[in-house]
């Protein structure tokens, strides 16, 4: 429990330092996705019911800070028009994210992060492209530019970047609260969710 | 997959399908409940920014400073001067229409405002300023900053998100789209911008111009007016090149407005366009129905 609040911390943290996180137009106006970058490095290292419960409080605190709402189009004379991705696609998104995800999870369990850091890095791009092909789909005309690909890239890169530090941070401060988070902390035969050793 | 997992999946699924289906009013009382947290943190970060650009900039000495402080108040008298007599012109000119029994010109009457966050979203081209509701600013009002001696487009508001806090939907966003005309012709077409805000500073496509329209390089580009959320006249660019297809023309347009600098900028409250609709509504002229030029400014 006080490694699942460690975490909600973080998250919230996370949002906070993303408002002074800039916005680099070398980089195809890219920046460091933190809070999609910190929920992943979450969701590598928690069980599936904890990261799907922190994948609706970061999703939900991503979109009532960064939703698009509606608005009016002067080219159709004022007719309303939705939004193109509603309220809440970013908590579907962490949830599928998440869950690809976890599919490395034994690895971070073994100690092993190259993979995680890929992972995180090809995840943060991939949330992002299909929010890119949602807009597509509505706006009609899929246009797929090359700086599309280079902006994913250089999301993707900033992501895995900072995602070891992330997972030390992790790994710290689950053993600041006694939290078994490797294979060689857990004494127990079987682990929460109840996967076998 | 475990029991538990799939309790937690079930219950995830259901409470994503109720967030979904969040009325936008309730999405808006979220939005500014967030808004207004974060706030302290935005301005934080805008201050930071303007540190951090200051630092390539030269200081000025006490001395420079007091010769500019001179020279801008001296500025301020001169323009001071210029809106009393354009307020003797205005009344002279409404008198002269009174006259003629045309619709009276209302003045343009903005709210100044300051940029506190920057492209805060990853596919749309937004910033975000620090008047709201009750500095007067709605959904759809035009947004825009002095250009030379034009008043240059910036975009238009796309959410008032609190008191003192909205969001503008920056020209160079593909859902931004204006009618425009080209300088010196009949010419109308539809402005837009780029998808998935991949440049700070796209050029925007200026699309449906008959393919007898004649753009060339360097001709500028207003807003027509004619879709009636933008007052007319507004410049939006020059053109840079124009190529005609088989049933139109479409030209790409340099935009007046450098989006990179935007410190300040000048929200377009909606009586003007409540005046300028009924300008329409009278006598469908767009003559009768362009603006004036006189600014009032509320700080």
């Amino acid at each position: 429990m006080r490694f699942f609040l460690i975490l909600l911390f973080l998250i919230v943290l996370a949002l906070i330092l993303q408002e002074f996180v800039p916005v680099f137009d070398w980089a195809y106006s890219s920046r460091l996705l933190l809070v999609h970058t910190v929920f992943l490095t979450i969701a590598v290292a928690v069980p599936f019911p904890a990261m799907l419960s922190l994948a609706l409080v970061s999703g939900f605190l991503w979109d009532a800070r960064y939703h698009v709402p509606l608005y009016t189009n002067e080219a159709t004379l004022g007719a309303l028009t939705q939004s193109e991705m509603p309220f809440g696609f970013t908590i579907f998104l962490f949830g599928l994210l998440g869950a690809i995800i976890q599919g490395v999870r034994p690895l971070f369990r073994r100690g092993r992060w190259e993979l995680p850091v890929l992972m995180i890095g090809i995840c943060t791009a991939l949330g992002m492209l299909l929010e890119y092909l949602v807009i597509s789909f509505h706006r009609g005309g899929l246009e797929i530019p090359a700086e599309l690909w280079w902006k994913l890239l250089m999301t993707a890169l900033f992501s895995a970047l900072i995602s070891p530090f992330l997972l030390l941070l992790l790994s710290r401060a689950a053993d600041w609260v006694r939290y078994g988070i490797r294979s060689d902390d857990i004494k127990r035969r079987y682990t929460y969710d109840g996967d076998a050793i | 997959m475990s029991r538990l997992n799939i309790i937690f999946l079930i219950v995830f699924v259901g409470l994503l399908v109720w967030i979904t289906l969040f009325e936008p009013g309730a999405v808006g009382t979220i939005q500014r409940g967030a808004l207004k947290t974060m706030k302290p943190f935005m301005k934080a970060s805008s201050q930071i920014d303007a540190t951090v650009e200051a630092l390539g900039t030269e200081t000025l000495s006490p001395a420079q400073l007091r010769s500019r402080l001179a020279e801008l108040e001296q500025e301020r008298n001169r323009l001071k001067l210029e809106v009393i007599q354009l307020d003797e012109l205005l009344d002279e000119n409404n008198q002269l229409r009174r006259a003629l029994q045309y619709i009276e010109k209302s003045p343009m009457e903005l709210v100044a405002s300051r940029v506190i966050n920057r492209k805060p979203s990853n596919w749309y081209n937004t910033m975000v300023i620090d008047k709201g509701i009750l500095d007067g600013v709605s959904v759809d009002s035009p947004v825009i900053v002095p250009v030379g001696e034009n008043a240059g487009l910036v975009g238009k508001v796309s959410e008032v998100l609190g008191d003192h806090s909205a969001v503008v939907l920056l020209l160079t966003d593909e859902m931004c789209q204006v009618s425009a005309k080209l300088k010196g012709t009949q010419e109308q077409g539809i402005v837009s911008g780029q998808r998935g805000a991949l440049r700070t500073l796209p050029n925007l496509k200026l699309r449906y111009l008959s393919k007898e329209a004649g753009a060339y390089a360097g001709q500028p580009v207003f807003s027509s007016g004619a879709g009636e959320l933008f007052p007319p006249n507004l410049l939006i660019g020059e053109v840079i090149s124009a190529e005609v297809g088989v049933i139109d023309t479409e030209a790409v347009v340099k935009p007046g407005v450098d989006f990179e600098e935007l410190v300040d900028v000048f929200v377009v409250l909606p009586a003007l366009i409540d005046s300028t609709e009924e300008d329409y509504e009278s006598d469908g002229s767009s003559e009768v129905a362009e603006p004036a030029v006189q600014l009032e400014v509320e700080q």
